[in-house]
């Protein structure tokens, strides 16, 4: 804890977005993005859907490719250069709407191929990596299990276990909650949450604004592909100071 | 969901009422009577069928060589063409004192496809072991040339080892290389994916008849002879590219069933194409599309048979053979149930695994 916060102090950059922009075709879905995430940083994301939230955090990750401007990750330009490509993703760990757990293999092996794969630990070592992070996203007994006999809570936790196994440096997170039927949602935020205590880099898309109050130090409105609003979660939920953030805000706070 | 869950925490509330036998028969197969007299008709006429099929294959049958003569009188099947003929049938013209090294070979390469069914082979090193071992037995049987065995070259091979040596060749070229094909195809670079979209449906849309023709009279002409080989392996090979085409087709359609939330899950753990392909796509298409991939399967198996053409003496062939001279020629139809037992259990026993395997990969889609 100590540290990261000295790396916030000291400045310390995990992803910088200079002049984003991007088309699918015609469709000009990112415009002009600039974003700075310091080392150890929460930021949530939120806005309307279509409004460019889930591009914005795939760019980062370079599941899309983005046309004009830069992005900086961990200190890598993300070009073309397939080497460094795989060498941040390696970095940046993902956590999907739809869980995207591999639904052939069991919990405790969807946490170990890419240990064994790409990190190069022996089998026993990727295992008790990934029981211990199980442990930690509160699923240990189902490890032996496949992902289509869990809950939608359980599979997302899954998921996020199987992230935290390659040690990532940052987090993003696709609405992480968006697809969990409502009582299964505060069991993964609660793991979001204390992953945030500990000082991990996280990105976050995510309509939950109890949790975006709780943990976020910047909280970001996207409209149409542009960065409309962006502030700390307490201003930004109080003083909303565009029209419409404060559109978005008093639809969704009405739930 | 919920009241499963509560069903599971409350001991005391009553399990559903058992379902006698009896009831069930009522219910399935008596419960109208359109019903029941369609379940009366069927029964009789299925007894009568087995009865008329147990009388002429068993009951008034005759079974020995020596009995030939009997066969005019008796009404049923006279097998005693199976005993004389036999050995035609399973090794076609393969030298009559080295039938033990084909029935041997024969044995060698059932027992590795079938132990290349066991889950445990299921890695690339353990397989191509496992492979490279089976076909290497069986070819030092079959062809001779060392350890004192006289050498046989193909043309003389024939009959059931013959069948199950073109069916497991044809499957091992085939299968890698139908991979192969169906990733082609569906590469992000469009001049690869048009090339393998071209090569699929071009051989996809000739007979087999003409493929196997131009691999063993046409290609002497064509290519070099040093590229030739033998003309069986010619024909193997045009055989295996035919099959990869189909198959490619349906592993391709195994594959564009994956959601694509698979392969960025593996892009965003770090893995590269080919962990991708072979740890998360391959698994996945070949659960997707396992019923038509094993039907692939049967079709080539019996398939086999029509090399018969091209001038080799496979199973089909030597039956033909068998029947083919003398006071045997009446007991065709015999012949050709025993021919049609053999192709049942080969092909029955691979549509039995194919079920197994739907059931057993079934685990996990919950
Ligand atoms: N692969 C794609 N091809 C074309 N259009 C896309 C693609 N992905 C997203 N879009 C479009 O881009 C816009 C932004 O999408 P997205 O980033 O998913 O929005 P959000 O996550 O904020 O709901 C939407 O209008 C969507 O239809
Ligand atoms: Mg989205």
């Amino acid at each position: 804890m100590a540290d990261q916060s000295e790396q916030v102090a000291t400045g310390q950059v995990a992803v910088t977005m200079a002049e984003v922009n991007k088309w699918f075709d015609d469709f000009h879905v990112l415009k002009n993005i600039n974003l700075t995430v310091a080392d150890g940083e929460k930021v949530v994301v939120c806005g309307p859907s279509g409004s460019g939230k889930s591009t914005l955090i795939r760019c980062i990750c370079k599941l899309e490719d983005h046309q004009r401007g830069s992005i900086n990750v961990l200190g890598t330009e993300l070009n073309d250069d397939v080497a460094n490509i795989d060498e941040i993703r390696r970095e940046v760990g993902m956590v999907f709407q739809q869980f995207n757990l591999f639904p052939h293999m069991t919990v405790l092996e969807n946490c170990t191929l890419a240990q064994t794969l790409v990190r190069r630990k022996t089998r026993k070592e990727a295992e008790s990596i990934a029981m211990g992070f199980l442990e930690k996203v509160r699923i240990p007994e189902q490890a032996s299990k496949y992902p289509g006999e869990l809950s939608g809570g359980q599979q997302q936790r899954v998921a996020i276990a199987r992230s935290l196994c390659m040690s990532p440096k940052i987090m993003l997170f696709d609405e992480p909650t968006s697809a969990l039927d409502p009582e299964m949602i505060s069991e993964v935020l609660d793991v979001m949450v204390s992953l945030a205590e500990e000082g991990m880099t996280m990105i976050c898309v995510t309509h939950e604004m109890g949790f975006a109050r709780r943990v976020a130090d910047r909280v970001i409105f996207m409209d149409e592909g542009e960065i409309v609003e962006q502030n700390e979660p307490h201003a930004f939920f109080e003083n909303p100071t565009n029209e419409r953030t404060r559109l978005f805000l008093s639809q969704i706070l009405q739930h | 969901m919920r009241s499963k869950a509560d069903l599971m925490t409350t001991t005391a509330l009553p399990s559903p009422p058992p379902i006698s036998l009896a009831t069930k028969i009522r219910e399935g197969y008596f419960s109208g009577p359109v019903s029941a007299v369609v379940t009366i008709v069927c029964a009789i006429l299925f007894a009568y069928l087995a009865y008329v099929i147990v009388d002429w294959a068993f009951l008034s049958s005759i079974w020995s060589e020596a009995d030939e003569p009997l066969c005019k009188e008796a009404s049923g099947a006279c097998w005693s063409v199976i005993d004389a003929r036999h050995r035609i049938i399973f090794f076609g013209l393969f030298p009559y004192e080295e039938h033990w090294r084909s029935t041997l070979a024969c044995i060698v390469m059932v027992i590795t496809i079938v132990l290349s069914c066991v889950p445990w082979f299921w890695s690339a090193l353990r397989l191509s072991l496992l492979w490279i071992t089976g076909f290497g037995i069986f070819y030092l049987l079959m062809h001779g040339g060392l350890f004192g065995l006289s050498v046989i070259t193909p043309e003389r091979w024939g009959g059931l080892a013959l069948t199950i040596f073109i069916f497991a060749a044809v499957s091992l070229i085939g299968m890698p290389l139908s991979i192969l094909l169906a990733l082609g195809r569906r590469s992000k670079l469009p001049v690869i994916a048009k090339l393998f979209g071209l090569f699929i449906d071009f051989f996809r849309s000739l007979p087999l008849l003409t493929i196997l023709f131009t691999a063993a009279v046409i290609t002497p002409f064509v290519l070099p002879d040093i590229l030739q080989g033998d003309k069986l392996y010619r024909v193997i090979v045009g055989f295996a590219i035919f099959f990869a085409c189909y198959q490619a087709e349906n592993i391709r359609a195994g594959l564009q069933a994956v959601p694509p939330g698979q392969v960025e899950a593996g892009l965003t753990l770090g893995l590269n194409y080919w962990q991708r392909v072979t740890r998360i796509q391959l698994p996945q298409a070949f659960r997707n599309s396992l019923p038509a991939i094993v039907n692939q399967f049967v079709i080539t198996f019996k398939e086999t048979s029509i090399v018969t053409i091209v001038g080799f003496f496979e199973i089909l062939a030597s039956g033909a053979a068998a029947y083919g001279t003398g006071k045997w020629t009446v007991h065709y139809i015999e012949v050709y149930v025993f021919i049609g037992l053999i192709y049942f259990i080969f092909v029955f026993s691979l549509s039995r695994y194919g079920a197994y395997l739907e059931k057993k990969l079934r685990v996990g889609h919950g």
